[in-house]
């Protein structure tokens, strides 16, 4: 007898492709009208796909209004600040802020006579943020050859009323005017730290103003290790740059246009990179900032204002999809964002093809991968004290796991050219370094010196964006940072990493820097001499 | 070529598209009504029979489009023989998945629309 069924076999091997839409043409909704548009396998008819996606955005946005979270949506909206919307001049930012806009600022509902249906202090007719501001960071000084595209921006969220727009630049990052304009603390000294050695050593330069911030920011980027680092270096400054604006804002939510897609992507993306450890903050997060407000005087001790900072995602059950149609169907105009045309082998780029990628036919596991990691918790409890200062969660108090550095070493084989048992060795050598807090003091009693080195105040993620080298060959320009060569750092590193070291004088402003320098015997004498008692 | 020979289509670009096709939102199209199988865009064979040529359908128009009209950066638009990912085609204000893709019969008129996605957030 021949093998009669090998053919049938074959043909079972072969996974049957999913239709791209289930039962009819139909919309599922209404079950009336022909679909326009299949999302996750369900026909939607024009009419009733924006009502799908208003219900989706407000569902993922007002529950989180009130100060105190409330899932039921029967409440009155009122925020407890304003509200800032970051604006990339991307598809899904150029949606939210059409979707804010349509949902909380057009005008009221009004009545035949022009006054608003329910009368003026009616909940439905209150404002809920009191001023809602705009907020794009131009990114083009990062990336060689790219366009400026702020005015284009600026002409976007002109079309929009009641809007306020603050347009940043990616270098002020480094600009130490800007950052203390607003609000922020600088000492007589800027950071630089040296990234050709793994403890990152850091510096104080006494002349701050000695570099143009677009020059520092370009130093900085060109000196990251590999092409994954620098797009992630630029997406963390800017972040920083958001949250520090919403602050000043007086806001009390920021706003991504991240979609559910760029959600998945963003997941996948960091755990790749390393930061398993805040795959739930990735989605959600609350800051509690503890700066001074630009132009308010400066707060003692002890009586900084902390009003928390929602940053949401509210399209993260949104796709990409349904924002683009969204965008097409509502007219609106894309600026488009700057996307690096070098980095196509760095692991966001990558990350992003593989989910576009997937979502072309499978778009429900895309949503499954948001869902899953919102579920994801560290079995590990989070390191209380040790709050990364690096730049992922730069100011952000994210969770950051406990001994980072022994644990890399623990899971890393190296070999060095060198005595391991030589005493005098860097930190990342020891086979289980103890990892100060920020500001803790050593047993001895006295305060860790701040200014040593930067390693032990960052999490895993930013410690390897920082040092870790591709086996392929540098980014940037190509050539490795030289040993003794450092590079500056942003504005705000200092005043965090010497938040710890803060003087407990009442009349003190935050911030304010204390180094450590080793004196002479000379000097130390000079310093004691009115106490010594004089030789015989 | 009688003008049953042509369709006469309307091409529009949106979410950024348009910056690789001349920066040109809307374009007007006439291409041949029955293209090679291997959708090539330089003309049919003179022994032409209709097993070897089709109606022209939307897969043509997208290597049509790629020959003819695309301006820069063809991996952003191109794809293994049809759009890349993350480009969506609307076939007359509906969603080509409910037309069969890049199998749909281009009729007179017609209006295809190709938006990126790819802006991201």
């Amino acid at each position: 007898m021949s093998c009669e069924n090998t053919g049938t076999i074959e043909k079972d091997a072969v996974m049957l492709r999913r239709p791209k839409f289930d039962r009819s043409k139909l919309c599922v909704k209404c079950k009336l009208n022909p679909g326009n548009v299949v999302i996750r396998h369900s026909v939607f008819c024009k009419t009733c796909f924006f009502p799908l996606v208003t219900t989706k955005f407000k569902r993922g946005l007002d529950p989180y209004i009130n100060p105190k979270s409330d899932a039921s949506r029967r409440k009155t909206l009122k925020a407890s600040g304003n509200l800032l919307l970051s604006f990339s001049g991307g598809l899904g930012s150029t949606v939210l802020i059409d979707l804010v806009n349509q949902c909380y600022l057009a005008p009221f509902a009004v009545t035949e006579d022009g006054k608003p249906k329910g009368g003026k202090d009616h909940p439905r007719n209150g404002r809920v943020w009191k001023k809602v501001t705009v907020c794009y960071v131009e990114t083009s000084s990062a990336y060689s050859g790219a366009r400026d595209r702020l005015e284009d921006v600026r002409q976007v969220v002109n079309q929009y009323q009641n809007v306020e727009f603050i347009p940043l630049r990616i270098e002020d990052a480094f600009n130490e005017d800007w950052w203390t304009q607003n609000g922020g603390r600088l000492g007589d000294s800027t950071l630089r730290v040296e990234l050709s050695n793994e403890d990152l050593p850091l510096s104080a330069e006494r002349s701050p103003k000695s570099q143009l911030p677009r020059e520092a920011l370009k130093q900085f980027l060109s000196s990251l290790p590999t092409q994954t680092a620098i797009i992630t270096a630029i997406q963390n400054l800017v972040r920083v740059l958001l949250l520090h604006t919403a602050h000043v804002t007086e806001s009390s939510h920021l706003l991504l246009g991240t979609s559910l897609t760029s959600l998945s992507i963003a997941h996948i993306s960091s755990i790749a990179q390393g930061g398993g450890f805040t795959v739930r903050e990735e989605a959600q997060e609350e800051w509690a900032p503890d700066l001074p407000i630009a132009g308010s005087s400066l707060p003692k001790t002890g009586q900084i204002q902390r009003k928390n900072i929602r940053v949401i995602r509210p399209l993260r059950d949104v796709g990409m999809k349904e924002c683009g149609i969204w965008a097409w169907w509502r007219g609106l105009h894309i600026v488009g964002r700057e996307m690096s045309k070098h980095g196509k082998q760095e692991i966001g780029s990558l990350t992003r093809d593989f989910i576009v990628g997937l979502e072309a036919d499978y778009p429900s596991t895309v949503s499954t991968i948001a869902r899953t990691c919102a579920k994801v918790e560290s079995k590990e409890e989070p390191a209380g004290a040790t709050i990364c200062i690096g730049l992922h969660k730069l100011t952000i108090a994210r969770p950051a796991q406990r001994d980072v550095q022994g644990w890399k070493s623990r899971i890393s084989i190296r070999s060095y050219p060198f005595d391991l048992t030589d005493p005098h060795l860097p930190l990342h050598t020891k086979s289980s370094s103890i990892v100060p807090p920020l500001g803790a003091s050593h047993s001895s009693g006295v305060p860790a010196d701040p200014l040593a080195t930067l390693t032990p105040h960052l999490c895993y993620l930013c410690h390897t964006t920082l040092t870790s080298r591709s086996s392929r060959g540098t980014a940037g320009n190509g050539a490795l940072p030289q040993s003794g060569e450092s590079v500056p750092l942003p504005a705000w590193v200092a005043s965090r990493l010497y938040k710890g070291s803060v003087s407990s004088e009442p009349d003190q402003p935050i911030g304010e820097i204390w180094e450590t320098t080793k004196m002479d015997e000379k000097d130390m004498k000079n310093v004691i001499a009115e106490y010594l008692i004089p030789d015989e | 070529m009688s003008k049953s020979d042509t369709v006469s289509l309307k091409v529009e670009f949106g979410g950024g598209m348009e910056l690789l096709f001349s920066n040109q939102r809307s374009h007007k199209l006439t291409i041949p009504a029955r293209v090679p199988l291997d959708n090539g865009t330089s003309g049919l064979p003179a022994d032409t029979t209709d097993e070897n040529s089709k109606p022209a359908d939307i897969s043509y128009l997208i290597h049509h489009l790629k020959d003819h009209l695309l301006k820069e950066r063809l991996e952003l638009f191109y794809e293994n023989g049809t759009v890349r990912p993350g480009i969506l085609v609307l076939i007359n204000d509906t969603d080509w998945e409910l037309e069969g893709e890049g199998s749909y019969i281009l009729k007179d008129r017609d209006e295809i629309i190709f938006i990126s996605t790819l802006h991201g957030g």
